[in-house]
């Protein structure tokens, strides 16, 4: 019996010294992040006084691009989004837009909202995809075209769109996202100024909840009105602003949102496109891509800036949130699970060593960490293992280092991009991101704990988060 | 160990006391920060309503150039300058505002400032109006003063300030890129025609040396915005033992040349505009060049020469090995005046590599009516399924098939017929269908109706059913109803 009580004992002893390395880790790797992007993105938005946005615009060398926009079942925004994404100020853009087999009227109502004709195509795939239903034109539009095909997910969607693109480079786009007017051209800018090859450029993606928009363009923007998409837009702050921002400064971007970033074509082709292995095609594309390059012995760059801007609508719903987020941590460990070679492997350099670990220790297992340490402490608590002081301490210093890397992220936002005019706002984001520390970030550890248990068993489907148009028009 | 514990403690509370006290100081620098901002930008606006106006009205020439000057020369503050270049560059100006907003800048002493900034020095005032913005102290202190020297580059680029060139080149060897990227971008909007040479220099430094910082299409971007008259300058680079080099030339005379083109509807390379010499290396030297980038963007630059031996080599080039070197040929003799090409053309039509055929049939439907015979007569007359494909979709894309239909329907016996006949045999017949849906024309659909009413084409099919049960025109639907019973006693026998 006594063997057994210093087996529990050890095992617990061991247990928190693994939940203080990671609260140690995780938060230090965050820290770190920041203060580099506070720098970094200071500087950028200083260098966009100069940076010549009319010459990309006006040069007849910048090169064309095709919006790919993967679409089902999206008959309430996607009219709108095509008018939106039609007038993208862009010198030579390309529209395409794939009905991935919708039981809805999307591609009724694309039908009519553009005089659509169908037209039979010749369809010359070099990436394996389910078959095409049909082609729709309108000749006066000759920079449109919508594709039907059977369902086959949204990876295979993506592509159809890359099988007939006929760009260098294209851009994928939800159907429910608004693009700003000149966010591809900003997000174009680093490929063209970049003397390596980028081969992928990834902007920033904004909450539009609570946001005024009106024809496909968001006009006032505010903090949306729930609580569950307030704390959201601190997140997606933290995430974009200083995790993605300080990720490409390093050069160990692993992460590029699919919701709007543009790829190189012939890479993607060469990597052998989206796959459907994962439930998160973008980050298993970046994944793939490095890998890609290393095997090939090709020098590569993919850069993340904060200026392009995209809208989208956050989930609104708690149940929908936990979707989004059981989605997200299952991709996530299914692609790094994938990809498991690039761990501590020196030939991916920075990927390789640091931010691939981080990826794997931090965001993917240390959900399960930290969700168990929720339990493992206070049990050490009752056994005597650890003060009552000591104990109190530890949930505090959580609980606050937090909210001052929330807090850093809303700062970083102030110094540059003050897209919430109100103080009010201001104000009330910083309430919430000390708030989003207390019961927020602990619901959403469980939904990542629930993603990680899927992986686990296996589970490999796409849950499909509804939007409810959350901006006002 | 109670020893360890209480360490642990002291540690810990020292952490939480700091993070503690840098969350408090995060949250308290962001408020401040807003509304410094806020008061800071809340005088910018102020400023912006004073005088705008006055600026708009001097660009737009309905003030008296002295009077506006004096009235903007009367701005003071720490910041004039950055108050200035605010209001004088926040828009973009148009081509006939440049002069005006060029003197302005110049008589406000801007444009010392920026050049002072521009090579790295610093005035007093400069100093000065640093103090009064935010972060204005931070661009100028040691490293991060590549910020003042971009904008000051930007800004003499901005009002096309031509004396500043020798400085914008000189600023190609700046040690930070941002600086070298911006200098690049202002010598070619300013377009002094004294600084393409070194730009070319630029060129060949950055195809030579991987490690440069600045990319291949940023001073590629700058040279192809010269006029074409430079274009001689480019010769050195044509005759270069770097393959890479010969193309990046030839590349930017073709963007050069297709820019004027696209100005011109009938725009020629005589040797007004484009000196014998130059003409010579593209069409006895970069036409047969090993580089086949280099064939290939030669193709449509020749296609613009004054020259009689222009053709012969371009329809060589429609026979070259390389694939692509037959597009970019193929695209090139997309004009009029090539219709006597018609024919070389359309034996592209069954090219091994869809791209040229796809090229072919839309340069053939540039031609007119005449091209669209060709390509008619080939897409009945080929056995290439391939090159009929590639037809078909052409004529849906361009939207053909409406005319088609409506010249079918006309009662002309011509070859219209056997075109849909040909596409219902391929089964591409949705965009006909979807004419013929909604079609008004009475006649044009009897006559298809009985065309190609018993077609088994599916979609024809369901139109005559549709006919047969939904068509108001009573002797259509009986057509229609013939027609089906018709098919089915032909199909029972």
């Amino acid at each position: 019996m006594e063997e057994w009580r210093q087996i529990f004992y050890h095992a617990m002893n061991m247990f928190n010294v693994v939940i203080v390395s990671y609260f140690f880790l995780a938060n230090g790797t965050y820290t770190l992040l920041m203060l580099m992007s506070l720098g970094s993105v200071w500087l950028h938005n200083r260098q966009l006084s100069y940076q010549g946005l009319d010459e990309l615009r006006e040069s007849a060398v910048t090169p064309p691009v095709t919006i790919i926009v993967p679409a089902w079942n999206e008959q309430t925004v996607i009219v709108d989004s095509v008018r939106s994404i039609l007038r993208t100020d862009y010198p030579s853009l390309e529209v395409i837009v794939i009905d991935d087999g919708s039981t809805d009227g999307t591609l009724n109502g694309l039908i009519t909202a553009f005089r659509l004709i169908k037209m039979d195509l010749i369809y010359r795939p070099r990436l394996v995809t389910t078959p095409i239903r049909g082609f729709y034109l309108n000749p006066r539009i000759p920079n449109l075209l919508i594709i039907s095909k059977e369902n086959g997910g949204k990876p295979d969607a993506l592509n159809v769109g890359i099988n007939v693109c006929r760009t260098p480079y294209f851009c994928t786009l939800d159907a429910d996202c608004l693009l700003e007017r000149d966010a591809l051209l900003r997000l174009m800018r680093p490929i063209l100024r970049s003397p390596i090859n980028t081969v992928a450029s990834g902007g920033i993606v904004r909450i539009l909840n609570g946001c005024e928009v009106q024809d496909g363009k968001v006009v006032k923007v505010q903090l949306p009105k729930t609580r569950i998409e307030r704390f959201q837009v601190v997140e997606y702050l933290r995430s974009f602003l200083f995790g993605r921002t300080g990720w490409d400064l390093l050069g160990g971007t692993l992460i590029v949102s699919g919701a709007f970033a543009v790829f190189h074509r012939e890479t993607v082709l060469e990597t052998g496109g989206f796959q459907h292995e994962t439930v998160t095609e973008d980050m298993d594309l970046i994944v793939q891509i490095h890998r890609w390059a290393v095997h090939h012995k090709r020098k590569i760059k993919m850069k993340f800036t904060s200026d392009p801007v995209c809208w989208t609508e956050c989930p609104s719903t708690m149940s929908m949130l936990a979707r989004q987020r059981r989605r997200w941590q299952l991709g996530l460990c299914q692609t790094l699970w994938k990809s498991s070679e690039m761990l501590f492997n020196s030939k991916f350099g920075v990927i390789g060593i640091l931010s691939f670990p981080f990826h794997l220790y931090v965001e993917g297992l240390g959900a399960v960490v930290e969700f168990l340490g929720y339990f493992m402490v206070p049990l050490a608590l009752l056994f005597g293992m650890v003060p009552v002081t000591l104990f109190i301490l530890f949930v505090v210093l959580s609980v606050v280092y937090g909210a001052f890397l929330s807090v850093g992220a809303v700062l970083l936002e102030e110094l540059t991009y003050r897209r919430y005019p109100s103080l009010r706002d201001l104000i009330t984001l910083l309430w919430y991101a000390v708030l989003e520390n207390i019961g927020y970030r602990q619901l959403v550890l469980l939904f990542r704990v629930q993603g990680v248990f899927r992986f686990l068993t296996g589970f490999r489907k796409w849950e499909r988060v509804v939007h409810v148009g959350a901006a006002t028009s | 160990m109670p020893f360890l514990i209480e360490h642990i403690t002291e540690v810990v509370v020292t952490i939480l006391f700091l993070v503690l006290l840098g969350t408090g100081a995060l949250m308290v620098a962001t408020i401040a920060r807003r509304q410094r901002r806020d008061k800071y930008f809340q005088r910018i606006d102020d400023l912006r309503q004073r005088y705008s106006p006055v600026i708009t009205s001097l660009l737009a020439q309905k003030l008296e150039y002295e009077r506006g000057l004096a009235v903007l020369k009367g701005i003071s503050g720490r910041d004039r300058i950055f108050v200035l270049e605010q209001l004088c560059l926040e828009k973009r100006p148009t081509l006939d505002q440049v002069p005006i907003l060029r003197r302005l800048c110049e008589d406000l002493g801007l444009v010392k400032v920026w050049q002072q900034r521009l090579s790295g020095r610093l005035d007093a005032s400069t100093i000065r109006e640093a103090l009064g913005r935010p972060g204005g102290l931070l661009e100028r202190v040691g490293r991060l003063h590549f910020l003042v020297r971009a904008k000051a580059a930007d800004n003499l680029g901005i009002i096309q300030h031509r004396p500043s060139w020798p400085l914008l080149v000189k600023a190609l060897d700046d040690p930070h890129p941002d600086v070298q990227a911006v200098a690049v971008r202002s010598l070619a909007t300013i377009q002094e025609p004294d600084s393409f040479a070194p730009l070319v220099a630029r060129l060949h430094a950055v195809v030579l040396k991987p490690s440069s910082t600045l990319s291949v299409r940023a001073v590629k971007t700058a040279l192809v915005s010269f006029p074409l008259k430079q274009t001689v300058g480019l010769i050195p680079s044509l005759n270069y033992s770097n393959r890479r080099i010969r193309f990046l030339a030839t590349d930017i005379i073709r963007e050069i040349v297709e820019r004027h083109a696209a100005w011109e509807e009938e725009f020629v390379l005589d040797v007004k505009v484009f000196p014998p010499e130059l003409s010579d290396v593209f069409l006895n030297q970069l036409c047969f060049d090993e580089n086949p980038d280099v064939r290939a963007r030669a193709a449509p630059v020749i296609s613009h020469l004054e020259d009689p031996r222009a053709t012969p080599v371009l329809l060589t080039l429609l026979e070259d090995t390389q694939w692509f070197v037959r597009l970019h040929a193929v695209r090139a003799l997309a004009k009029r005046k090539y219709l006597s090409q018609a024919l070389q053309v359309a034996q592209r039509l069954t090219d091994l590599h869809w791209m040229v055929r796809e090229a072919a049939a839309r340069t053939l439907l540039v031609f007119g009516r005449a091209g669209s015979d060709h390509l008619a007569s080939h897409f009945l007359r080929t056995e290439d399924r391939y090159s009929r494909e590639q037809i078909a979709d052409e004529m849906q894309r361009a939207g053909l098939i409406p005319s088609l239909l409506a010249q079918y329907g006309s009662g002309e016996d011509g070859a219209e017929g056997r075109v849909i006949e040909q596409f219902a045999q391929m089964g591409k017949t949705s965009y006909l269908i979807s004419v013929l849906q909604s079609s008004s024309e009475r006649d044009l659909r009897k006559k298809f109706l009985q065309g190609f009413g018993r077609h088994p084409d599916p979609q024809i099919r369901a139109w005559v059913r549709h006919l047969a049960t939904r068509e108001p025109d009573e002797e259509l639907r009986a057509l229609a109803e013939a027609t089906i019973h018709g098919a089915v006693s032909k199909g029972e026998s």
